[in-house]
């Protein structure tokens, strides 16, 4: 058959045809490589986690899972990104339990919000860490209970640093806040490390934080844990009691699980939430979140979803107590 | 002294073990391609090889990301001068001179007086970092955010002594660069401003679209835009070199970019980005005939080289004395040192001698690798100039759009860079000076923050910016600079008087 034009672009297009039909056939999930996106950048919880997850599910499905940090407006642009792109499997996220906020802020600021959260569906929970209430340690306050009686005495003085406004920092305090009945001033940061820097400057008096930051620095003596949000004591804490123990009914953590968009096929969610499973239990991803500090904390999906609605739930009620910040008249 | 001498030992041991040599080396080269594309800078770059850093073992992985950060450093110039292209926001003021240079044939020089200063600076920030890490760092804790403020504020000042040429056209343009900073999410009560419903838009415009547009892609469409094709230079091997005067002239800005870098770099925050630009005023504001500035000023590549070769080790101090993340960079650093299971803290020097000093001395060998790296290919890069225009200019504009779109895979990237490419044009139609636009840029949002958080801090009371020592004094240097840069106003009414007086007094003696 001779080369000319006609049979060229008939040949083109049995090609082009070919792979067409190729492409739509039933396919093997996953054939590509899988992207996890992390709304933070890199260096923070959500990376941290996300990257051992990545390596883990690697080896269990044998095809590429890639990180991609896709920063923004405190996670909002990743987090629309994926509950927005094509439910195929592909494009999976890993998010902070700012997830169930975020909206929520929206929704008080009467704008239209960058996700909802029936756009994502639960795959699994992979960890939570309790947020332990660090102090700068050249401050007087020894216990939950010296502090609290010394908020009541001067409401509004004493400080605290959070990773932003609305963020899980500061959904943190304002649930002692509530719990206790106490005012505190808040001086907000944009991000974990500021706040923890503020902290340690003297320059604010207490945080809320993940505990795998602040570990170090409260062995050098430089900060004093006094109690910490979880239902259970850190490991790495074993003389810190929790809010509960002291009688304040509190529970926050700062959560990191995946997720998928909704509409993706049972078929491929079954995979990916099997691949999970595997991967949680595998060596190399334990000893990954031991070095960061960070427990393990693995839920499926069903009891994940209910996990997030609760979670979702007291982190909307927090929300609507601090209703709209007004800007304070200056003195 | 003896014990200083002795650990640096121990850290040149571990720095020259191969591996860590290897690591270095890869750290440094990718540093410097990184730094040479334009948009991508060194946050991207040790993003993207932070993964492969998990499986290597902690000096290494820590030596790997390091050298991206400060082989950027020397890179950024690379385009800087050679198109006026700027290789990452801390490399943009070396545009303005480094281009007019490279206009006149002495883009060799440029290239390697950036290169010989950024050695320089990064030589002698590594003594200090590797002598005063601690003092230091304690030091720097104490900057809250009013002495921030204070700090931020002088850097707006400092915008006065920036450019050359009408005063009233660079204020516009700071005052437009702060506007374009206020978009972006409100630090302290949630709201979007100006986001136009986009959420990319939540944390502002981004410096990097913004630099590479405003300077790149201006300066592609103005040549593009040019009646006749520009000459193509061809540099020969004589014009490579530094002149003896160049040299001299250089060493002084050199000295004070290095400095005044270190000092920026310590303090947390993103401030080490206005270290470029600083350095730049100050040289300015000290040369005796200021007015060679923007036409070829070779003191306006080598301070502001320095400064940023400086800042990024002095961002490493608070990161290794006190483990704070005293920026997006260290932060990621910090990830990849918990990741190995070393937790950075005060304790950090004392506990893991090797990895401390192992990362000092591997910056000394950096230094080093990226002066050897970078001298010769001066030569190669200069001639990348002798590519007809119709090639080459294509070719980096592609090279800027991935370079920009790499930063955060967004397209709104693209998009406000495209828009900053057509303002800059006219900007530059009708000669106005780019750079404020990035420096109030950078600095609106941060001057904002610091203020409301003092504000927060102290319940609404302004007397929180007198009350610390620091913020104070800084606030004073500042009012004083202001004064000074009003100096020729208040100069030029009295001298009009004395003309007048004297004249009076001759048309008095004629009479």
């Amino acid at each position: 058959m001779r080369l000319n034009r006609r049979n060229n672009v008939f040949l083109v297009s049995l090609i082009l045809l070919l792979a067409a039909v190729k492409v739509s056939g039933q396919e093997k999930y996953p054939d590509r490589p899988i992207t996890i996106v992390a709304p933070f950048p890199p260096g923070g919880v959500a990376d941290l986690t996300a990257r051992p997850v990545a390596a883990a599910l690697e080896k269990v499905l044998k095809n590429p899972v890639v990180v991609v940090n896709k920063t923004g407006a405190a996670g909002a642009v990743g987090m629309s990104f994926v509950a927005n792109s094509k439910p195929d499997g592909y494009n999976l996220l890993m998010a902070l339990s700012s997830i169930s906020i975020i909206p929520e802020a929206d929704k008080l600021f009467d704008r239209k919000p960058a996700y909802t959260m029936d756009q994502l569906i639960p795959i699994a929970l992979i960890s939570a860490d309790p947020t332990i209430f660090v102090v700068n340690a050249s401050r007087p306050w020894k216990s939950v209970k010296e502090f609290v009686d010394d908020a009541k005495k001067r409401p509004g003085e004493i400080s605290y640093s959070s990773s932003g406004v609305y963020g899980t920092l500061h959904m943190a305090m304002e649930m002692l806040i509530q719990g206790a009945g106490i005012q505190l001033k808040h001086v907000p940061y944009s991000g974990g490390g500021p706040a923890l820097t503020a902290l340690l400057g003297g320059h604010v008096d207490t945080l809320a934080s993940g505990p795998a930051v602040v570990i170090p620095h409260i062995k050098a003596g430089k900060l004093r844990p006094l109690a910490s949000w979880g239902a259970k004591r850190v490991a790495s804490l074993p003389d810190v009691a929790t809010f509960k123990e002291l009688g304040y009914d509190i529970e926050f953590y700062i959560w990191a699980g995946l997720f998928a968009p909704r509409g993706t096929s049972p078929a491929v969610m079954k995979t990916i939430r099997e691949a999970v499973k595997q991967a949680v239990n595998s060596v190399e991803f334990k000893t990954a979140m031991e070095k960061i500090e960070t427990p393990i904390a693995y839920l499926d999906a069903p009891e994940f979803q209910k996990f997030w609605d609760k979670d979702a739930k007291m982190l909307a009620d927090a929300i609507k107590r601090i209703g709209k910040i007004e800007i304070p008249e200056a003195k | 002294m003896a014990d200083t001498l002795h650990n640096l030992y121990i850290g040149f041991s571990v720095a020259l073990a191969p591996q860590v040599l290897l690591y270095a080396f890869v750290g440094c080269v990718v540093g410097t391609l990184v730094g040479v594309l334009p948009g991508i800078g060194p946050l991207a770059g040790i993003s993207l090889l932070l993964p492969a850093s998990f499986g290597l073992d902690a000096t290494s992985a820590i030596v790997l990301l390091a050298g991206i950060y400060y082989g950027a450093m020397y890179g950024g110039s690379t385009t800087s001068i050679l198109m006026r292209i700027p290789g990452e926001a801390a490399s943009v003021m070396t545009c303005i001179d480094g281009y007019e240079m490279t206009r006149r044939g002495r883009a060799g020089p440029a290239l390697a007086i950036a290169a010989i200063g950024s050695y320089i600076a990064g030589t002698v920030s590594v003594v200090g970092l590797m002598l005063l890490a601690p003092p230091l760092a304690s030091f720097a804790l104490r900057f809250g955010p009013p002495e921030y403020f204070a700090l931020l504020l002088l850097g707006l000042l400092v915008l006065a002594y920036m450019s050359g040429g009408s005063m009233l056209k660079s204020l516009a343009m700071a005052a437009l660069g702060l506007l374009l900073g206020m978009i972006g999410i409100d630090p302290m009560t949630g709201f979007f401003r100006f986001s136009y419903g986009l959420v990319e838009l939540g944390d502002g415009i981004g410096v990097v679209p913004v630099a590479v547009g405003l300077f790149g892609l201006s300066e592609i469409l103005l040549t593009a835009g040019q009646p006749t094709a520009p000459e193509v230079k061809k540099p020969k091997l004589k014009d490579l070199l530094p002149s003896r005067q160049e040299w001299r002239d250089s060493l002084w800005p050199i000295g004070r970019g290095t400095v005044l870098g270190f000092l920026i770099g310590i303090i947390p925050g993103s401030a080490h980005i206005i270290s470029s630009f600083v350095s730049y005023a100050v040289e300015r504001r000290l040369a005796k005939d200021p007015e060679r500035f923007g036409h070829g000023a070779i003191e306006g590549v080598a301070g502001p080289e320095s400064a940023n070769n400086s800042a990024t080790s002095g961002a490493f101090v608070p990161m290794l004395a006190l483990g704070i993340p005293s920026g997006p960079i260290p932060a990621v650093m910090i990830a990849a040192m918990m990741v190995h299971g070393i937790s950075p803290g005060p304790l950090l020097i004392t506990q893991q001698p090797e990895l401390f000093w192992g990362f000092i001395a591997s910056m000394y060998v950096g230094n080093v690798v990226l002066l050897i790296l970078n001298l010769p290919l001066v030569g190669i890069f200069v001639n990348v100039l002798r590519v007809p225009y119709p090639l080459l200019y294509p070719a980096i504009l592609l090279f800027c759009v991935l370079g920009v779109y790499a930063v955060n895979g967004s397209a709104v990237d693209i998009g406000i860079m495209a828009a900053m490419g057509a303002l800059g044009y006219l900007l530059r139609k009708f000669d106005f000076e780019t750079a404020p636009v990035v420096l109030g840029l950078i600095l609106a949002p941060m001057i904002e923050m610091s203020l409301r958080q003092s504000l927060a801090m102290s319940s609404g009371n302004y007397a929180i910016f007198v009350n610390r020592p620091i913020a104070s004094v800084m606030l004073l240097i500042g009012l004083a600079l202001l004064l000074l840069s009003l100096m020729p106003f208040l100069m030029k009414s009295i001298d009009w008087r004395h003309r007048l007086g004297i004249n009076t007094a001759n048309e008095g003696e004629k009479l």
